[in-house]
């Protein structure tokens, strides 16, 4: 604000201007999520050389890739060349699940732990969750460019084959809009649970990550659970996530939900979900898993500004 | 002011003028016993070098050790989910009708795989944090070896992880009916003591790498995750690789003492493509020996870089 501006008294004086306490609401919350969003892409990428950078956003989810191929090549030779894109769509998508939910956590205990920036962050006026929503998006960016690369690779390099034209995108942009939504909500529990607890949880968001693993359907047909764990999976919004954008860029491919032996067909008595159907189990996973987040991470913010977690530097 | 310093200064503040003559009263200086000034209080005796490194290890170990009771929610995190983590690529070979001995590979690797989870986060990076924490310079005015406090990192992380490794090992073999088939015990658990005794000194190198690398240090944890996972062979065995797994067996301790393990933990499997665990194993031998080397170096070079720099208490680059 300029002097020009700013109201004053008739001795000339600048007065308090109490309306600025109460903020300008979704303005500046937009504004607190674009200054997170530019300090934690900053922080990620602006240091290093661009090269380096890249080598280090595309190396983890192309050795990833690389792993399930290898290790379908050692089981079934040439005939495993139709589960290749299966697997490398998988672990694709499965990096910005990673980024995802590492990048709220880690910008906690960045700001804690490393910066000591988390209690001033924390009293400023802009709302907490939203820095931390910005700060993951940065990181989030970042392991989209490693999908977005590994996908490549797979079709350029492992003979996945894919067509642009056979795209269904609108259920790709409809599954990546819901599914990003519901990704960062997974993110912002798993930052209340670091809010708790100490330094050494830099590898808790990778633990997570790695257990919903095993029941969203990454890298092999649910049908290979027992019924529980195939049920576990159903309620999780990233299961019909990673179907519904593998059913967009590969319409008609295998279906890590469906298929004979699948709860799914034993509960509803198709063998395969429809688009419709995806997008409903996802959008209605996605809003319990984010009121579900909403409501644990300020029980937590609660319990941390009872308990003084939130200046509290730990090391092992 | 240094420790040094201060015993020439309490020492002074101790003398009495006018009394030359008697001696002067003994003096408690740095931690050991009383002793009549500075110099014999720097004189140390190697027995007490070596018992105040033993300490050093000890103290460095002990918030690791320690830290396991203190943390509850490390038992979810460290040690539950990272067998749920094992068990998907147990169901990836599951859901390719893969031969039973393809899932006992996978449970070792995931085991294995706690050991350098530990040795990339807790050791290679740990000198950076510690300097971002404020720590290093302690460590560098304390009376002690820097050395001592690698081992202490060591021994303190091998505890640590080996909870986890031996949960995933336990809990995975029962669950998914894994059998062994070992003619060498000797040998295999030969292998597996050089295998830790590589990988830590291999971290203990990295430590110092870290720590000159700066911010680089941070990308690096990530880059030494998945993709070491690969050429080494985690989930499937290293032959298969083809050179790429023939380099990572000479030069990474996770593949040479992974596939040396899998050899004798499932003899019944035949021929890897690969040395002999007998071979294997001297080369870990050389590994353990050329990575503390390493590591000594290195840490007295970028103490006196560092040192020169003046970049010691540098924070946050």
């Amino acid at each position: 604000m300029t002097a020009t501006t700013r109201p004053m008294s008739p001795l000339g004086e600048a007065r308090f201007d109490r309306s600025r306490t109460q903020g300008h609401g979704l303005a500046d919350d937009l504004r607190s999520f674009r200054t997170a969003v530019s300090l934690g892409w900053s922080m990620e990428a602006n240091w290093t050389d661009p090269v380096l950078f890249l080598i280090y956003s595309v190396a983890k989810p192309i050795a990833s890739a690389l792993i399930l191929v290898f290790m379908i090549d050692v089981i079934a030779g040439p005939a495993g060349q139709p589960l290749r894109g299966f697997v490398i769509v998988g672990s694709a998508l499965w990096s910005l699940v990673l980024s995802g939910i590492a990048g709220l956590a880690w910008a906690v205990l960045d700001d804690r732990e490393r910066y000591r920036m988390l209690k001033y962050v924390y009293v400023s006026p802009s709302p907490f969750v939203v820095v931390l929503i910005g700060r993951g998006i940065a990181r989030l960016a970042v392991g989209a460019m490693g999908a977005g690369i590994t996908l490549f690779a797979g079709v350029v390099f492992l003979g996945v084959t894919f067509s642009l034209a056979a795209v269904d995108w609108p259920l790709l942009v409809i599954t990546l809009v819901l599914g990003t939504i519901a990704i960062l909500a997974i993110g912002v529990l798993m930052a209340a649970i670091c809010i708790q607890t100490r330094q050494d949880s830099w590898t808790y968001p990778e633990a997570v990550a790695g257990a919903l693993f095993l029941v969203v359907g990454a890298v092999f047909p649910l049908s290979a659970l027992p019924d529980p764990l195939q049920v576990l999976g159903l309620l999780s919004p990233l299961t019909w996530w990673i179907d519904g954008v593998r059913q967009a860029l590969f319409p008609g491919g295998t279906s890590s939900i469906g298929g004979t032996g699948s709860a799914w067909y034993r509960i509803t008595g198709s063998l395969n979900p429809s688009d419709g159907q995806i997008v409903i189990a996802l959008l209605a996973t996605g809003a319990l898993v984010t009121l579900g987040s909403a409501i644990a991470f300020r029980a937590s913010e609660h319990r941390a500004k009872d308990r003084g977690t939130i200046d509290r530097t730990t090391g092992s | 002011m240094s420790g040094l310093e201060a015993t020439k200064s309490a020492a002074s503040r101790s003398g009495v003028p006018g009394q030359a003559g008697r001696r002067p009263p003994r003096v408690r200086a740095f931690v050991g016993a009383p002793s009549s000034g500075p110099r014999e209080s720097a004189a140390w005796t190697r027995r007490r070098i070596v018992a105040n490194n033993l300490h050093s290890v000890v103290g460095r170990a002990y918030p690791r050790v320690r830290g396991l009771t203190r943390e509850p929610s490390w038992i979810l995190f460290e040690m539950l989910l990272p067998f749920l983590t094992t068990s998907a690529f147990v169901f990836v070979y599951r859901a390719l009708d893969a031969p039973p001995s393809y899932i006992g590979f996978v449970v070792l690797g995931g085991a294995m795989s706690a050991f350098w989870l530990n040795v990339v986060w807790m050791m290679a990076a740990q000198l950076y944090w510690e300097k971002d924490q404020g720590n290093l310079e302690l460590y560098f005015a304390a009376p002690m070896n820097l050395m001592s406090v690698l081992f202490g990192m060591a021994a303190g992380g091998l505890v640590m992880s080996s909870t986890r490794a031996v949960v995933v090992l336990v809990v995975a073999t029962v669950v998914y009916k894994v059998s062994f088939s070992i003619d060498q015990w000797g040998l295999l658990l030969a292998v597996f003591v050089l295998t830790l005794a590589a990988l830590y000194g291999f971290g203990m190198m990295l430590a110092s790498l870290f720590l000159m690398w700066g911010r680089e240090a941070w990308h690096m944890t990530q880059l030494m995750v998945e993709p070491v996972y690969f050429v080494s062979g985690l989930n499937f065995p290293v032959g298969r690789l083809g050179m790429l797994g023939a380099v990572a067996i000479a030069l990474i301790p996770l593949a040479v003492g992974l596939d040396a393990m899998r050899q004798l933990a499932f003899a019944s499997t035949g021929p890897t493509g690969t040395p002999s665990p007998e071979i294997e194993a001297l080369i870990l031998i050389a590994m353990t020996i050329v990575f503390t080397i390493l590591a000594r170096w290195l840490l007295h070079s970028m103490e006196i870089r560092a040192r020169q720099e003046g970049r010691l208490t540098v924070r946050w680059r």
